[in-house]
């Protein structure tokens, strides 16, 4: 593997199952009904629990672009937002049918339950107040449930507005009740509407009755997951406990509504933010250490272990220490570690350690001034994996090696959950009152789509499987290669002797594909970045086709200030390859053979093709994610194909601000594409399809109102007489439904090229889900399309076979993604900008593929 | 009335600034607290293994009493089921205690009955808190209560609270403080009754008090009274109260066994009550903690702590590698060291303890593997505390950390992957 190939090997989603911790639900949530029963409320901090409220920061999916520092609220308001977005009434080809006929069909079985209720089932809405007015929401509750009216009635209530399964006998229901003080309080219980099971709200409440059953199975919500703590998996060697659990939500499918649940894992750490302190001190030293330590703290998220709340670290204050006083809210002082032994018996043990400062959240409807708190790092335990943990492979790996379930594992625990909520009395009895019966889990017949065959420069091949044809096609020539004649390796006096070894395996097996490499120039240099960046700077003239880097470690400074420099400074392709990764014994074929590859498509080599049946077809991929380090910058990757047998490519990054920004940045690309097809093809594409990942929850109203818009102009703006047709779909690596294959009594992987588009689908869209990807130990998870604006009109079944085709076409790999190859290459290169450049690579590059 | 006011705006819903009003007298902290801060401050000086709070509302003295070490059974008991299930759930424990467990098993147990009946499973207790609790009972009630809480269930210690209605002029109305109470007691009401109930059932009873009166009322008393009972016979010395502890938890689970579960779900009345009512106690809500006396927890939690010492002696062993070239800024610089003291980090250790680290097997390295041998884990003094000796030692960790081939010790590589990322 070449340098950088852990972090491709990620980019290419192999192990799906590491990817599935954590994960976030793309299903509706409720919006203003938030009726969780602890919420944060003791004024005086030391009687209350509080809801663990998190982000997605909190577990390893950081990767979504979406609302990571909102409120809950207004997050879940958002994902409810995506659904009332109905794109499919607008495309009459697929207004009646959106569904495929051909390939095999395969029998499947979902991870989606029925849920049953009587025909004529209905939700009644109703609005309380109280005269006089109680401010407290606790009491409001507190109130009107201890009433014998609504005492053994199903219903959800959130100090305002009331649900009953059951119409009350008068529209307005007055109600009085005595406080503890003897106040006497009026209730007016009013009727505002009758919801039938299909309306929206009905769904929230339908997920919060199954929020209420989760925790009555002795599951803790964090987010919006259900983790059963008793269970935990522990990683020992990196400080992880992880809970299993279950992703769960109730959402209508097509015509159905339907309970889905997916395993879960969330990761909490078994490390003190204290522990963390005298680790890193140990490592660094005292010097420069505050400003390590607060350039590794501030930001995160960490819980505290006498109260259950999260802060954030906002701040370190190194002068303050716990043997230093407060002011308590009454008014006295106190020290902290006084405050910590009398509220809840804690021994604070190191007397020396600095605090943690959090700024508090502001509660609803108060404006007074933001307030800080102190917290003592031996009492914080850190939450979430950093940046540093998740880009560290050994611990990536133990966590996907304990999380990783086959899918009869993950058959197994869905029953087990099936099983759990129908035995728990409470937990049925919910259920019940609400009218509802959990019902059989869900079968569906997907289509399996004919495999593709690879074209190589003079031969078509049939790979074995799709999964990995790198042996199908060891003895063929790529399509096209240029010749590399001047090039430079740097590599230390250490690795000078297995740069060598390396450099005679790589012309031997660059040879046998067709792809000439001359001898480089080979320069020593010193082992630290600095000299790496002065040797290139030194070195690189504009005859030079491409420089290879032997690093000396995996610091990532060596690797991201020559990315840095020969991406924008001085625009030249670069291939940085880790001195280690060429000492690996027996593997110097398969790792040249790679890193060939790369080479000849970074100076715009073609490596192979499929079959693509369009005659003037342009594909485009866009993904956008956040900067690492100014997480306000937006990283827009677009990659479009230049010509019509989709091998060659045009590639560009933009930095913006907002996500309007982004729509305006798509134009000035897409002219750019347009202009790129015209200069090779002297025409225009007739058929533009778009693949936009990288889309969060609630953000399908932008794409549709702002997005389409700006691309539509941008094609019609080229071409006076004829412009493109043009599709666009959104791709999600991430969605609720699993599907599975039955065989011997046991469920399995369904076989690549699996399509769904019936019953696990949305029945106001035009969607699909698409199985592109092995999962060798783990459960495959499917790939979810979304058409929302097609002109092009092709037939639903042409669509999906396109979209797997796309599949086929990712140079990084000899063998299919998980998502189109457009769409993996614009990941492939936010991903080198988000983490390494942090400026626009230069356009001179934009021909070649040279983020691979 | 108007201490009441203050209780109940500030516990029930938990936000006492949104109830402005005025107060003839104001108590800091707010009398509720001082009443449970009591109970608290004589659960740690007695330290109590079973306690249990009848009428204990919704459950506030509960959640402010799990956070002591030495209770290992929890129980409240309260007729109103509403305010119990209301909060009943956040006793369940935290994320936190997962994952630093207590050292003693703790279980929690609410339910939902009156106090005045019998129910074996609070048999057996080392301290019974009856906090404002007697004046809601009617005559009835209260003259069944002694009999049922000192002489049926006659636990190590009774602590009893109730309003001093001699304080009661001091207040604006003079009426009863709340509408549910059924009386309120002079000083000398509460410890004529006092008194005679610890003389029938063998109980030495303490009064006391919280609430001081204000200056120049100083003769009516605490607002609230309360009477510490404990009860006669073999407590001269402190050695001799815990042992009676053991035998009472003896006792209690002879009780318990000898009366199965079933039994007592089924046919109470057959069986404990031939004459008594028809209202069972149920058990709302009950959580167990994790804790170091579960093997699981133990084990996690040995486990983390060889894994980090291992750790930080790995670190500590590690070549310091220079930087070859300074010119290169990612090393943050400290700028002038006047900003903030540099702090010292590490835990801090006793001579003793330093001796007994130093004399302690050292760790070692053999090619690129890094060696600490379990003695030597053994002398720090956290995983000491955990582990007595070696052999429980290695048993525990064997199967999650890897071990040297006679066991001896615990084996990592010298150098890994995070190593790298420190290098400036």
């Amino acid at each position: 593997m070449s340098g950088r190939a852990r972090v491709k090997a990620r980019g290419v989603a192999r192990s799906p199952s590491a990817t599935e911790v954590g994960r976030t639900q793309a299903s509706p949530l409720p919006t203003s009904v938030d009726l969780s029963n602890n919420e944060a409320s003791s004024s005086n901090g030391f009687l209350g629990t509080s809801r663990i409220s998190t982000n997605d920061k909190y577990g390893i999916s950081s990767g979504d672009a979406g609302s990571t520092s909102m409120e809950r609220g207004v997050k879940n308001k958002q994902d409810f937002m995506d659904l009332s977005i109905c794109t499919r009434e607008k495309l009459a080809h697929v207004r009646d049918c959106k569904t495929g006929s051909s390939g095999i069909p395969v029998k499947l079985v979902t991870n989606l339950f029925n849920l049953d209720f009587p025909q004529d089932w209905q939700l009644y809405q109703y609005h309380v107040t109280y005269v006089p007015d109680l401010a407290s929401r606790r009491l409001r509750i507190a109130l009107l449930y201890s009433h014998s009216e609504l005492s053994n009635k199903a219903k959800a209530f959130d100090g305002a507005i009331l649900f009953l399964s059951q119409k009350l006998e008068e529209k307005v229901t007055e109600l009085s009740s005595e406080t503890q003080r003897g106040e006497t309080i009026k209730m007016t219980i009013t009727l505002k509407r009758e919801l039938p099971s299909s309306s929206p709200v009905c769904i929230q409440v339908f997920n919060i009755i199954f929020r209420k059953i989760l925790k009555k199975l002795s599951m803790y919500q964090i987010g919006r997951n259900f983790y059963n703590p008793s269970e935990p998996v522990e990683i020992p060697q990196h400080k992880l406990s992880l809970w299993p659990g279950f992703a769960i939500s109730v959402s209508y499918f097509e015509s159905k509504l339907l309970f889905s649940a997916d395993v879960s894992y969330k990761v909490l750490r078994n490390e003190t933010v204290l522990e963390f302190m005298t680790a890193l001190c140990q490592r660094t030293g005292l010097s420069g250490f505050t400003q390590t330590c607060e350039k590794q703290l501030i930001g995160l998220i960490v819980l505290t272990r006498y109260n259950n709340r999260t802060y954030s670290i906002d701040d370190i204050d190194w002068s303050v220490k716990p043997t230093h006083t407060f002011q308590k809210r009454d008014g006295t002082e106190i020290t902290y570690v006084d405050y910590y032994k009398q509220q809840y018996d804690i021994t604070v043990s190191d007397l020396n350690q600095p605090m943690l400062v959090s700024l508090l959240k502001r509660k609803r409807n108060d404006n007074s001034e933001a307030r800080l708190a102190h917290l003592i790092p031996e009492l914080c335990f850190l939450t979430g994996l950093t940046d540093q943990a998740t880009s560290n492979f050994q611990l990536m790996k133990a966590v996907a090696e304990k999380t990783r379930l086959p899918p009869s594992g993950r058959q197994q625990r869905l029953a087990r959950l099936v099983d759990n909520i129908q035995r728990n009395t409470n937990a049925r009895f919910e259920l019940e009152t609400w009218g509802l019966h959990f019902g059989s889990q869900i079968s569906l017949t997907g289509r399996v789509v004919p495999s593709e065959k690879i074209l190589m420069q003079d031969h078509i091949c049939q790979p074995v499987s799709a999964a990995d044809w790198s042996k199908d096609i060891r003895t063929c020539k790529i399509l096209n290669a240029q010749s590399l004649n001047t090039w430079l390796i740097l590599c230390s006096d250490r690795t000078e002797y297995v740069a060598e070894s390396f450099l005679n395996c790589l012309r031997r097996v660059a040879g046998s594909m067709g792809f000439n490499v001359d001898y480089p120039k080979i320069i020593k240099v010193q082992e630290n970045p600095a000299a790496f960046v002065r040797a290139v700077q030194q070195y690189v003239d504009p005859d030079v086709q491409l420089v290879m880097c032997i690093l000396p470690s995996n610091q990532k400074t060596y690797y991201d200030s020559i990315k840095k420099y020969l991406s924008s400074d001085c625009p030249v392709p670069s291939q940085c390859v880790l001195a280690r990764t060429l000492n690996k014994q027996g593997m110097m074929m398969s790792i040249a053979t790679k890193i060939a590859m790369q080479m000849t498509c970074k100076i715009g080599g073609e490596l192979w093709a499929v079959e693509i049946p369009l005659k003037s077809l342009m594909v485009v991929g866009i993904d956008v994610c956040k900067d690492a380090l100014s997480k306000d910058v937006m990283v827009v990757g677009c990659v479009a194909s230049v010509n019509p047998g989709i091998t060659r490519w045009f590639s560009r990054c933009i930095l913006q601000r907002t996500m309007t920004d982004v729509a305006d940045c798509l134009k000035v690309f897409m002219t750019g594409a347009l202009n790129k097809w015209y200069k090779y093809n002297h025409d225009l594409p007739a058929r533009i399809i778009v693949y936009r990942a990288g889309v969060g929850d609630g953000q399908l109203k932008t794409l549709v109102e702002y997005e389409v818009p700006q691309l539509l102009s941008s094609v019609a703006g080229s071409s006076s007489n004829t412009s493109s047709r043009l599709s666009v779909i959104v791709v999600r690596r991430k969605c609720m439904p699993r599907f599975f294959t039955e065989m011997n009594r046991t469920v399995q992987n369904p076989p690549l090229g699996t399509v769904v588009d019936s019953e696990a689908t949305r029945n106001e869209w035009y969607d699909f889900y698409l199985i592109s990807q092995v999962a060798c130990r783990g459960t495959v998870s499917p790939t979810y399309y979304n058409v929302i604006y097609d002109d092009n009109g092709l037939k639903p079944d042409h669509m999906q076979r396109l979209t797997f085709k796309l599949c086929h076409l990712y140079y990084n790999w000899p063998g299919i993604v998980s998502v189109p190859a457009p769409c993996q290459y614009a990941h492939k290169l936010t991903f080198l900008v988000a983490q390494s450049i942090h400026k626009e690579p230069s356009l001179e590059l934009a021909n070649h593929l040279f983020y691979l | 009335m108007e201490e009441n006011n203050l209780q109940c705006s500030s516990v029930v819903d938990g936000n006492f600034e949104e109830v402005p009003r005025e107060t003839a007298i104001q108590f800091k902290p707010p009398l509720y607290r001082q009443r449970y801060q009591f109970v608290k401050n004589l659960v740690d000086q007695h330290e109590p293994k079973k306690v249990a709070d009848l009428g204990c509302g919704d459950t506030s003295l509960l959640r402010l009493l799990k956070v002591n070490p030495c209770i290992e059974l929890l129980v409240g008991v309260d007729i109103n089921e509403d305010k119990l299930r209301w909060r009943g759930d956040s006793l369940a424990p935290f994320m936190g205690d997962f994952l630093k467990p207590r050292d003693l098993n703790l279980t929690i147990t609410l339910y939902h009955g009156s106090v005045v009946e019998r129910d074996s499973r609070l048999l057996g207790f080392d301290l019974i808190t009856c906090i404002e609790l007697i004046e809601h009972l009617d005559s009835g009630d209260l003259a069944r209560f002694p009999e049922v809480v000192f002489g049926y269930l006659s636990p190590s210690m009774i602590v009893i609270s109730t309003p001093n209605s001699e304080f009661n002029p001091l207040f604006p109305s003079v009426t009863l403080r709340d509408s549910d109470h059924k009386f309120e007691w002079t000083r000398m009401e509460f410890q004529t009754w006092a008194l005679y109930v610890a003389n029938r059932y063998d109980y030495s009873v303490e009064f006391t008090g919280v609430g001081e009166p204000p200056a120049g009322a100083e003769n009516v008393g605490y607002c609230t009274q309360i009477g510490i009972f404990q009860k006669n016979g073999g407590k001269a010395t402190e050695a001799c109260v815990s042992e009676q502890h053991d035998q009472h938890v003896y006792k209690a689970r002879q009780g318990l066994t000898m009366l199965p579960r079933l039994v007592l779900i089924f046919h109470p009345q057959a069986v404990l009550l031939p004459h008594l009512p028809q209202m069972l106690r149920l058990q709302v809500f009950t959580t167990s903690y994790p804790s170091l006396q579960q093997e699981r927890f133990f084990k996690l939690v040995l486990v983390n702590e060889v894994s980090q010492q291992v750790e930080s002696l790995r670190v500590s062993h590690l070549p310091r590698r220079k930087e070859q070239d300074g010119e290169w800024g990612d090393k943050p610089k400290d700028i002038g060291g006047s900003k903030a003291p540099v702090p010292c980090f590490g835990p801090v250790f006793t001579e003793v303890e330093k001796a007994k680290i130093e004399n302690s097997p050292k760790p070692f390295c053999v090619g690129d593997k890094f060696f600490v041998p379990l003695q030597r884990l053994l002398a720090y003094p956290r995983l000491n505390r955990l582990c007595a000796n070696e052999e429980m030692m290695r048993s525990v960790i064997a199967d999650s950390i890897p071990l040297s081939s006679d066991g001896s010790a615990v084996v990592a590589d010298l150098c890994n992957y995070f190593d790298e990322q420190f290098e400036f």
